[in-house]
């Protein structure tokens, strides 16, 4: 059984702008959630989503050299440890993206149950505030 | 849909499940449940457990055939697993088109 997400992408940005991008708190907050963050290991992240009734998720850094970034991924409502890991590699003309999230299946039992009814919907809610604040930046752009 | 999912989590963590599921699925027919014990060199008692489990998530079906017991797979709960699962799968691609959307207007 599946239990974690693997996510590839091959984007045309210089490794150390796409590393800010995910490891500095006000750039978290512009595209992806309001963000208490530190690239620093064993700093304690707060990330808030947008969208009404969205659980925090919290965690703590493990890893945070350049280009790996790793931490543990809590919503807060259901806490069960789940792992975050970026990681990125300088290419030809760009920086390739690996993002892994496992542990996916830790959230067993009631949990598994809640968090299954609360994404089923939910997640869509919290990100999408997310897409509506990027749109006229792309535009203006 | 609460039971389904905890009895489902519960009946896949275990290795040995997962493997006499596997076979089930793969003999895509009912096996009777000395020959599962047999092929996975474990006491009846054992297998027993074990298929009861599976049983108890909705993934196999257990029939009396005079003395005998045969069970087989039925996979489909799996789906609910794969769903919950795909949620999250859609949540990162959508974080990772935003952070995309933001390097390009940077």
């Amino acid at each position: 059984m599946r239990d974690s997400i693997i996510k590839e992408r091959t984007l045309n940005h210089p490794i150390d702008i796409v590393w800010k991008a995910i490891t500095n708190a006000e750039e978290i907050t512009k595209w992806f959630l309001r963000a208490d963050f530190k690239a620093e290991k064993g700093y304690n992240y707060v990330f808030n989503s947008t969208g009404e009734d969205c659980s925090p998720i919290k965690g703590t850094v493990l890893e945070a050299s350049p280009y790996q970034l790793t931490y543990t991924w809590i919503v807060e409502e259901n806490p069960i440890e789940t792992i975050v890991t970026w990681t990125l590699e300088p290419i030809d003309g760009g920086t390739k993206l690996i993002l892994s999230h496992t542990g996916i299946t830790n959230y067993a039992g009631e949990t598994a149950v809640s968090m299954f009814t609360s994404f089923d919907g939910g997640w869509d809610n919290c990100i999408a505030g997310l897409v509506v604040y990027l749109k006229p930046m792309i535009h203006a752009g | 849909m609460q039971d389904n999912i905890t009895s489902l989590l519960k009946a896949i963590a275990d290795p040995t499940r997962r493997e006499i599921f596997h076979a089930l699925v793969v003999a895509a027919t009912s096996l009777p449940i000395m020959q599962v014990a047999t092929n996975f060199n474990i006491s009846r008692q054992g297998v027993t457990k074990h298929i009861k489990i599976l049983e108890n998530a909705g993934l196999v079906t257990i029939t009396a055939q005079g003395r005998e017991r045969f069970c087989a797979a039925t996979p489909a709960p799996l789906r609910e697993i794969d769903k919950w699962i795909s949620t999250y799968d859609k949540f990162w691609n959508n974080s990772l088109n935003n952070l995309e959307s933001f390097l390009d207007k940077s």
